[in-house]
């Protein structure tokens, strides 16, 4: 906190080199204008520096700041579900970090400490951790045995970055041509190569082909590079720990994020994998937190970016230790029970053919023959069901339950029994007549629906699940 | 003394043989007024548009065929679908059904509720109803809101339930 101004360092840099890049003849009230506007950062960062005051009593922390709009935040401990820290490269010059806390409850009451030393980060983290865990794990706490779990290395950055999500929307706006590109890349560029070589600078209508996917190529390289460049800087040197009852990461290469949850606060645990992540034979785990009425900020979750499925399980089997974690949420496995498959029928009768015959019909008047292209639709969603169908599954034990769904890639999402909030079994008058229902599962962090069982065996998973949940004497948060 | 008693998964109480208890009788016809209020103050609106704007005939009669089509719905269908709707009470949690094509149960269990909310909308007052709403975590996918409770019923209710969920908060 005693070095909050250093803050301004960071903001006057750039205007430094504009000082130095402006000494020309017409640029000297550009050169008074930057810095007047330095002087008001540096004067505002010491006013706020001055007014930001922070006091940690009991159970609590008071955080009072700001210069004309006065703000005061009172923060109690046993709200708090996470503190994680940041460290920007100035910060990490001065051995200094920024402490945020996720709180659970009310929207809008996350707080910041900045500037704060390491030391007093851990202290910190520490003391509030503490009180919760008082009665149910003291011994253990008072030696916890820090266990690294996770470390990656370079080349899972290159796996972040080839399955980022944002480098995905290019590929399909690039679209179909991506398979092709795939599959023939090499034999192009050497066709093109080859091309140039004869042909000197001589374009034919091959080479010309050549160029165009040759320029595609370079965009989606390109996009690649940057992708790949922005997982190096999120989550370089990424490692996880488990210390006691808390699961720590700390990545980054140029900001260091660290970040916390505490084991007992997971409500689910997500493994997911794109359609680039199959390629390489890899998943992305998450666990997730309560999520907080106001907004569902990405700091509720916490991500291991690359595991396999192994590595996956075995994290799974640490973190719900020892109550449950025996199953396994590898989407692959033949563990999976399948739902019925009247979940595909229903969709291809009530989404593909009522839908495409009524267009067709509808349409008929106005389009005449052309009308019949409506029925394309059919054949698409019965593919698109049958895929999903094909997807989606459960697992469960006396503990868990495991859901798994996906399209182009796979989703499995497991929770604890004890953990569910709320449980709804629902039916439509399709479902009804084969003897088929829902299951909706409602937690904290958002809901999971388990769709298309035998109605006696949904209600039979809610029965006890109820029961898991009513006689569970253990909190849930 | 701890206890760890075997669970034979078809002695747990399950919700066939539950007795459902149903929503006040006057809850129909409070919808019925609340939709015919609606639907008087978009036809005078209609009319209205229609004189000033100098619409067309043909549009204007497909539009007030479209609002009559609405107004037999919104004031058939409450008589089907309210007595479909009920609540069951248990000593660990309360279910709530509902649905004539999509019907569902939803089950609340006591140790999960946050807080418990009655409201009650003018119109509901002059007929004695009143809303219960039940909050669990989770944000948006948040709560359970049953309409159309007497009014007799609801303040009763919510005091149970509070009493139950705090008392499970106290022993944990």
């Amino acid at each position: 906190m005693r070095l909050i101004a250093k803050n301004a360092w960071q903001s006057l840099a750039p205007l430094f080199v504009l000082l130095v890049a402006a000494e020309g003849s017409l640029a000297t009230r550009l050169t008074l204008g930057g810095f007047a506007f330095a002087v008001i950062i540096a004067v505002s960062s010491l006013l706020s520096y001055w007014f930001f005051r922070f006091r940690i009593s009991d159970d609590s922390i008071l955080i009072r700041q700001g210069v004309l709009n006065k703000k005061q935040l009172d923060i109690k401990f046993r709200r708090i579900q996470a503190i994680n820290t940041q460290q920007n490269p100035v910060y990490r010059a001065l051995g200094l970090v920024t402490v945020s806390f996720d709180t659970a409850g009310s929207s809008g009451s996350e707080g910041n400490l900045p500037a704060v030393t390491r030391d007093f980060a851990n202290w910190l983290r520490e003391r509030i951790g503490k009180p919760r865990d008082l009665e149910s794990s003291q011994e253990e706490d008072d030696n916890p045995e820090t266990d690294a779990l996770v470390q990656l290395d370079w080349r899972d950055m290159i796996r972040i970055g080839l399955a980022d999500r944002r480098a995905l929307i290019v590929f399909a706006f690039i679209g179909p041509l991506m398979e092709r590109i795939e599959d023939d890349i090499d034999r192009f560029i050497s066709d093109f190569i080859a091309a140039a070589a004869a042909n000197g600078v001589e374009v034919n209508a091959a080479s010309g082909v050549s160029i165009g996917i040759a320029i595609a190529v370079a965009v989606i390289l390109l996009f690649a590079v940057v992708s790949i460049a922005a997982a190096f800087l999120r989550y370089h040197n990424f490692q996880l720990f488990l210390a006691g009852q808390t699961l720590r990461s700390h990545a980054g290469l140029v900001t260091a994020h660290e970040h916390s949850m505490d084991l007992g606060k997971i409500q689910t645990l997500r493994l997911q994998q794109g359609v680039v992540q199959r390629l390489l034979k890899r998943y992305q785990m998450t666990a997730r937190q309560a999520v907080s009425s106001g907004k569902n900020g990405s700091q509720k979750v916490f991500v291991v970016p690359v595991v396999t499925a192994e590595l996956a399980d075995e994290l799974r089997r640490k973190f719900l230790a020892p109550e449950a974690g025996r199953l396994t949420q590898d989407p692959r496995s033949a563990e999976f029970v399948s739902i019925s498959p009247y979940f595909m029928r229903s969709r291809i009768l009530f989404v593909g053919l009522l839908p495409s015959l009524i267009a067709t019909v509808a349409l008929s008047m106005p389009l005449g023959a052309f009308a019949l292209l409506c029925l394309l639709w059919f054949p698409i969603v019965a593919a698109a069901a049958y895929r999903s169908w094909k997807r989606a599954g459960f697992l469960h034990d006396d503990e868990e339950i495991i859901r798994r769904s996906g399209f182009f890639g796979f989703r499995t999402v497991g929770l604890l029994f004890r953990k569910v909030q709320r449980v709804t079994v629902s039916q439509s008058r399709y479902q009804r007549r084969k003897g088929l229902a829902s299951l909706r599962l409602h937690m904290a962090s958002g809901s999971v629906r388990v769709p298309y069982i035998k109605d006696g065996v949904a209600k039979q998973l809610r029965d006890y699940i109820l029961y898991k949940v009513e006689s569970s004497q253990r909190a849930w948060h | 003394m701890f206890q760890n008693p075997e669970v034979a998964l078809d002695d747990l109480p399950g919700t066939d043989e539950l007795k459902w208890e149903k929503m006040h009788p006057l809850y129909p016809r409070a919808i019925r007024v609340m939709t015919s209020i609606v639907l008087v103050i978009v036809a005078v609106a209609m009319s209205a548009f229609v004189i000033v704007l100098n619409i067309p005939l043909l549009p204007v009669v497909a539009l007030y065929v479209l609002l009559s089509i609405v107004a037999v719905y919104s004031l058939v269908w409450p008589g089907i679908a309210v007595p479909r709707r009920g609540y069951a009470l248990r000593d660990k949690d309360i279910l709530f059904r509902k649905g004539v094509i999509w019907r569902s149960v939803t089950a609340v269990p006591f140790n999960r509720i946050q807080h418990v909310e009655t409201s009650s909308t003018p119109l509901d007052r002059k007929y004695g109803l009143a809303t219960l709403q039940l909050f669990t975590a989770g944000g948006s996918s948040g709560d359970l809101k049953i309409d159309g409770l007497g009014k007799d019923i609801a303040e009763p209710l919510r005091l149970f339930i509070l009493d139950k969920a705090g008392a499970v908060i106290e022993h944990t």
